[in-house]
């Protein structure tokens, strides 16, 4: 029987090929921009290397860069969370409601729980309800803000605060470092150990390939749900940066997060549709938004344009995203 | 007792029979063929066993248990793993991870990745002569690796879970010689070891090669279980084939062979060295009104013909022309420019608009003739879908009810009608009976007819070898990408067709 012989193999052209899916171009145009907008401020903000604005940074990043996180482990099992923001305004109205009576411990217990549990019903939804993501969680961002208009009316006259210990603590210093420094290397270091966990092994699958992680005996519900149950709590943890950074809560606040965390992790290169890309490129590309702000900031635009550059920054990268896998798909 | 006995499974799609009554009987330490022509099921029974498909009735028992298999997973528990010719590799996941996925090392729920690529390189380790001596990069993503070399993986993959039935599924079609041979020895030292190895493959040599007995299956049922070093590939061939064959459904009368002989010296369709990623250098004329046949086991490059020809993938070399003018399609669009019109086996995916109504489905591929400035005139657009419906004979109510509430028949009639509107020269046909009932089929073949009464050259690709025979006026007999054979005439039998596709000599 006539077989075709076996052709000598290319090394060269497979390490390009490799190069190329193991998705290092994106993550190298991150720390491309990162740079770039590091070297801007430094250009553009005479202020920009006092201790004062370094800590207010950090400060600012954190809700941000926890709910990203957050987002990100769930678009990688080919979800999407539009509640991700709202579920962190709701954790915030609970733990600040009950650290007066509850103590401190428990009242971040709770809203941690909170979290997690709005994780829950959002990956049961998607998962076993099997609702689109974009349209369930969509809906459920509605619940949770009437929850928090429940939990903490606006406008209540003695609105409780967290501890000052806290709040003080968070823009303090630790070896000259900011707190919320530290706190991110711990949120960067809380995904590498994640990210060694049998279950995202198993979502990085369920975002490559569906059909053949459940053909290989994965358990694709399951992983999915419990994506929505990490990224609550992520978006709990966010929370905590919130109330930390303002020592009060805003049941109306949170919402923008949302979006800004989407846009954070297509900057920093992870696959819309899952499967690719990780939190590192995540965190610098929320680095890369919180220096677009301040430089927004340093050139003093009017107030009312504020929010008009922020949405076209948005676009213009989840654009860029697009157009690179575009490319890709067209190969 | 065997150790794996499969009985009375049924298997139905729609009104279409896969299998009726099938068994299968095996023991520890054999490699046991599964052999068949076209749709005598034997994909089915290996998917049925997998938990792949589930069947309408079936008694499967492993090692004197009953066993119940309805999913992937329970197949997995059950010791059984298969390798079929559709991969199910994650693209961005490293070799190691596709591997050992779902059957990970772990320690307090944390990979060892380190131990994974111990057992990965292990297992590849028996492969690397297949790559010249080199293991496989166990880091690299399975997506930047060749065909072939996936297919290890998935090979590799399947014989990680230590099955105590291996079912390999033509998985050695996208595997160059050197390569089968090296399954091939991971193979019988499997067998060795005392497992069942289920093997399907278009390659009799391999066949012989390797199995000790095998089962053939025709129709849906048992034809016949062999120890193979007593059966010759002729005996093969007949027992796949049936001593009684149906008598051929003469569908098209009067073929008209004298007039088509003088046609074809001005074919309609000249097809010169066409070669592609899949097809290799194939060449064919058809003349108007003439239907020719591609034939061969399923997959082995008649439905790459036919997009090719429709310009739906990337075409390397070798000329198109029709009416004399060269018609080297680039696009889908250019393809109907030029004339051509393909009907898709898949018919809810890519020939429908399956929300849209009747109407529209009919008259978008031709709408552009019709249309004034840009308007469509309401009128004209129901005319031209009342013509192509009585000329196809479509029974629906309204032309607006929706597309998905024809039966299957109609449904495919539509799929042609909306071409005839473009008044075709090449009607590409790719499998369109599959999943029908016998009388949608009849009134589809009369369709057929009434395409080449109007002159159109016709290329039909069919799984069922009987339709092909008998509505053919020429058969193509595809084999791994290329054409092995013509038949016209008397050749125009089932057993020439299953003979030249399993590449045997002819009885």
């Amino acid at each position: 029987m006539k077989t075709p012989t076996l052709p000598p193999t290319t090394t060269l052209l497979r390490d390009a090929r490799t190069w190329l899916l193991q998705g290092r171009l994106p993550i190298t145009t991150a720390i491309a921009l990162l740079l770039a907008t590091l070297f801007a401020n430094l250009v553009v903000a005479d202020n920009f290397l006092t201790a004062f604005n370094i800590r207010s940074i950090f400060a600012n990043v954190i809700p941000l860069a926890a709910v990203a996180v957050g987002q990100t482990v769930i678009v990688l099992g080919r979800g999407i969370d539009l509640s991700i923001g709202v579920i962190a305004t709701l954790s915030s109205v609970v733990t600040v409601s009950v650290v007066e009576p509850w103590g401190l411990p428990a009242a971040l217990l709770a809203g941690l729980a909170t979290g997690a549990a709005c994780g829950l019903v959002n990956g049961l939804l998607v998962a076993i309800v099997r609702l689109q993501p974009i349209v369930a969680t969509f809906a459920t961002s509605f619940v949770w803000a009437g929850l928090a208009l429940y939990v903490l009316p606006p406008g209540t006259a003695a609105a409780p605060r967290m501890p000052d210990v806290i709040v003080l603590g968070y823009r303090d210093t630790l070896l000259g470092i900011p707190n919320a420094a530290w706190l991110l290397l711990l949120i960067g270091l809380s995904w590498l150990v994640l990210k060694r966990t049998r279950l995202l092994r198993h979502v990085y699958a369920v975002g490559g390939d569906e059909q053949a992680a459940f053909a290989t005996g994965v358990r694709v519900a399951r992983v999915q749900v419990l994506t929505y149950v990490i990224g609550g709590a992520y978006a709990a943890i966010g929370s905590f940066a919130m109330l930390a950074n303002s020592g009060s809560a805003d049941a109306l606040a949170g919402g923008g997060l949302t979006l800004a965390s989407i846009a954070a992790l297509v900057i920093g290169g992870t696959r819309l549709s899952g499967g690719a890309g990780g939190a590192g490129g995540t965190i610098i590309g929320v680095l890369v938004l919180q220096l677009l702000t301040s430089l927004l900031v340093a050139l003093r635009p009017p107030t009312d344009v504020r929010q008009l550059i922020d949405g076209l920054l948005v676009i213009l990268a989840l654009a860029l995203a697009g157009l690179w896998s575009g490319r890709r798909r067209g190969r | 007792m065997a150790f794996l006995e499969m009985r009375g499974v049924d298997k139905r799609y729609g009104g279409v029979v896969a299998l009726d009554d099938a068994s299968l009987s095996a023991e520890r330490g054999e490699v046991h063929g599964l052999l068949g022509a076209n749709g005598s099921g034997k994909s089915t029974l290996n998917k049925i066993l997998t938990g792949v498909v589930a069947p309408d009735r079936a008694s499967i028992e492993v090692d004197g248990a009953d066993t119940r298999i309805d999913r992937p997973q329970d197949a997995h528990h059950r010791g059984i793993s298969a390798v079929f010719q559709e991969l199910s590799l994650v693209p961005d996941l490293s070799v190691t991870a596709n591997i050992v996925l779902a059957f990970e090392s772990t320690r307090l729920g944390f990979v060892q990745r380190r131990r994974d690529r111990e057992r990965a390189a292990a297992l590849l380790e028996r492969f690397a002569p297949a790559f010249h001596g080199n293991t496989l990069p166990l880091q690299a993503p399975v997506g930047s690796l060749s065909p072939g070399e996936q297919q290890i993986v998935e090979i590799a993959k399947a014989i990680a879970r230590e099955p105590d039935i291996l079912v390999l599924d033509e998985a050695t079609a996208s595997l160059y010689s050197a390569q089968v041979e090296v399954v091939s020895a991971v193979v019988r030292e499997l067998r060795a070891a005392g497992a069942l190895v289920l093997f399907t493959s278009h390659r009799l040599g391999e066949i012989y090669d390797l199995c000790d007995r095998a089962t053939v299956l025709r129709n849906g049922a048992v034809a016949g279980a062999v120890e193979l070093a007593e059966t010759t590939e002729a005996e093969l061939v007949e027992l796949m084939v049936g001593s009684v064959t149906a008598p051929a459904q003469e569908v098209v009368e009067g073929r008209g062979a004298a007039s088509l002989e003088a046609a074809r010296d001005v074919p309609r369709l000249e097809v010169e060295g066409l070669t592609t990623d899949r097809l290799q250098d194939i060449s064919c004329r058809v003349a108007a009104g003439e239907v020719l046949g591609l034939g061969g086991l399923a997959g082995q490059g008649q439905s790459a013909l036919l997009n090719a020809l429709f310009g739906a993938v990337r075409i390397r070399g070798g000329s198109v022309t029709i009416d004399g003018q060269p018609a080297l399609p680039r696009r889908p669009k250019q393809a109907v420019d030029h004339g051509i019109a393909l009907v898709p086996g898949n018919r809810g995916r890519e020939g429908l608009f399956p929300v849209r109504p009747i109407l529209e489905n009919l008259t978008v591929p031709s709408m552009r003739g019709r249309a004034r400035f840009g308007v469509l005139s309401d009128a004209a657009e129901r005319a031209a879908a009342v013509r192509a419906g009585e000329q196809l004979q479509i029974k629906y109510g309204s032309l607006d009810d929706g597309v998905m509430t024809l039966s299957g028949g109609n449904q495919q009639k539509v799929v042609v009608g909306k071409w005839l509107l473009t008044d075709p020269r090449v009607v590409l046909l790719d499998d369109p009976t599959k999943g029908i009932d016998v009388r949608a089929k009849a009134e589809l073949y009369e369709v057929i007819t009434a395409l080449t009464e109007q002159g159109v050259a016709v290329l039909l690709n069919s799984s069922d070898d009987d339709e092909l025979l008998a509505l053919s006026h020429r058969v193509l007999v595809f084999f791994e990408g290329r054409v092995v054979s013509e038949l016209s005439g008397n050749e125009l039998t089932r057993d020439r067709l299953v003979a030249d596709s399993l590449q045997v000599a002819a009885t």
